[in-house]
């Protein structure tokens, strides 16, 4: 028995129990790693843990989760589908983190369950005699965007855009009117790429209401708050 | 895809979730969804709450489909032990005073399982087993274990919460799990 495992004796069951703070279990898994006694004392504890769920009282899920669960994850299977065979399932959200740009209070509003894949979304036909274009911040070399403003309603228009990191796909955030520490809110806009990198998204909300439209880099079903870097970037106002 | 899903065993059918293949997602959530929310509803003790770590857990899974290892043990333990570990953040995110369990309140929010078919029989058999064997412990030790794995609660707090030494408190979880495994017995319960 060595010093290292007398300072664990008995942790075992707050182990498999979930009963340690994720420092102190972090560091049992260390200790697990070579310690056998206690390895062994959790494979044999584990049973007794992982048959707990079922002292709980039988409860029928409401069938309205289901149909919530599912409108998600059809969502992500046909995005990854739309993305081709070189797209890898989807990977859990990364930890959020906060934007250099600082955007505490972003506001909480859920991703709407409208997809709009690159060349599928309607409304991008401008008749181009009242059209302005706005030309976009691009943080990639060689690619380019704007914003085709007719009346108003805006469309996204970016060439040359290189694909978002794998497993993520790019959202569409605008900023309302106001001072420029305006939190961005998310849109219910979700795009990849074509292949050359052209790329096409209608801008929800009215033109006179926004002062700017960024994109991101999100997980596939997108993002009440932003996790990923900021691409692109145009200035309505 | 022409292929009976409903006839696969679970494992299989995770493989065709690692594909992104939905509608076997679907089975997986009909299958386990009911252990999934009552014991996420056991922990959180109101249906809102339980819906939301719910939602957040089968999500979780559908993402992370690729983890699942099936030489680690079952799905259905995989799907709980990640709702028993979304339930676990949820009621950390809490502060103490406002965890709320089934056990105290809210026995008028239940919607019992109606339905009895062949599989849930047994499930309520193996149910009534494991409660005999958690109702069997000394009231100390089915103390200590209901507050860790259903109430959320580190062994630290639950030493605070009972005034006892932490020692105290690690020795009885470990002495009535294994009290409970024995009496379990190996395989007599498959979750």
């Amino acid at each position: 028995m060595t010093v290292d495992h007398e300072r664990w004796v008995d942790y075992a069951g707050a182990y498999v129990l979930g009963a340690m703070p994720p420092d102190e279990r972090e560091q049992f898994e260390i200790h697990l790693a070579t310690c056998t006694i206690c390895s062994e004392e959790v494979d044999e504890l584990r049973p007794a843990a992982e048959a707990l769920p079922m002292a709980s009282p039988p409860m029928v899920p409401p069938r309205g989760l289901k149909d919530r669960i599912m409108v998600e994850v059809e969502r992500e299977a046909q995005l990854l589908a739309q993305a081709g065979p070189s797209a890898d399932r989807p990977e859990p959200a990364p930890p959020r983190r906060r934007r250099s740009w600082s955007l505490g209070g972003w506001r909480l509003a859920p991703v709407a369950a409208a997809l709009l894949i690159a060349g599928v979304l309607a409304g991008t036909a401008l008749d181009g005699t009242d059209t302005r274009r706005i030309d976009a911040d691009v943080d990639a070399p060689g690619a380019s965007a704007q914003l085709e403003v007719s009346g108003e309603k805006a469309t996204l228009v970016a060439e040359n855009l290189p694909a978002p990191p794998e497993g993520r796909v790019y959202e569409v955030w605008v900023q309302p009117n106001g001072p420029d520490d305006t939190p961005p809110e998310p849109t219910n806009v979700l795009f990849l790429p074509r292949g050359d990198g052209s790329a096409e998204a209608a801008i929800p909300g009215s033109v006179s209401d926004m002062q700017q439209v960024l994109v991101t880099d999100e997980p596939p079903a997108g993002s009440d708050a932003p996790t990923g870097e900021v691409i692109l970037k145009a200035t309505t106002s | 895809m022409g292929q009976d899903l409903g006839s696969l065993a679970d494992e299989d059918v995770m493989q065709l979730v690692r594909r992104g293949d939905a509608r076997a997602f679907e089975v997986i959530y009909e299958r386990h969804s009911p252990a999934a929310f009552s014991l996420a509803y056991r922990m959180m003790g109101t249906r809102s709450g339980a819906e939301d770590v719910t939602q957040e857990a089968f999500l979780s899974m559908w993402r992370s489909g690729a983890r699942f290892d099936r030489a680690r043990g079952s799905v259905r333990t995989w799907v709980l032990g990640i709702v028993h570990h979304r339930a676990i953040d949820a009621l950390r995110r809490a502060t103490v005073h406002d965890r709320r369990r089934a056990g105290d309140e809210g026995i008028e929010e239940r919607f019992e399982a109606r339905e009895r078919t062949d599989v849930e029989a047994a499930r309520r058999e193996e149910a009534g087993t494991v409660r005999h064997a958690l109702d069997s412990l000394p009231s100390d030790q089915c103390q200590v274990i209901e507050l860790a794995y259903f109430g959320g609660f580190t062994h630290t707090e639950i030493a605070d919460m009972l005034d006892a030494p932490v020692g105290t408190v690690k020795g009885r979880m470990r002495l009535g799990l294994k009290k409970m495994r024995a009496q379990l017995g190996e395989g007599q319960v498959a979750i």
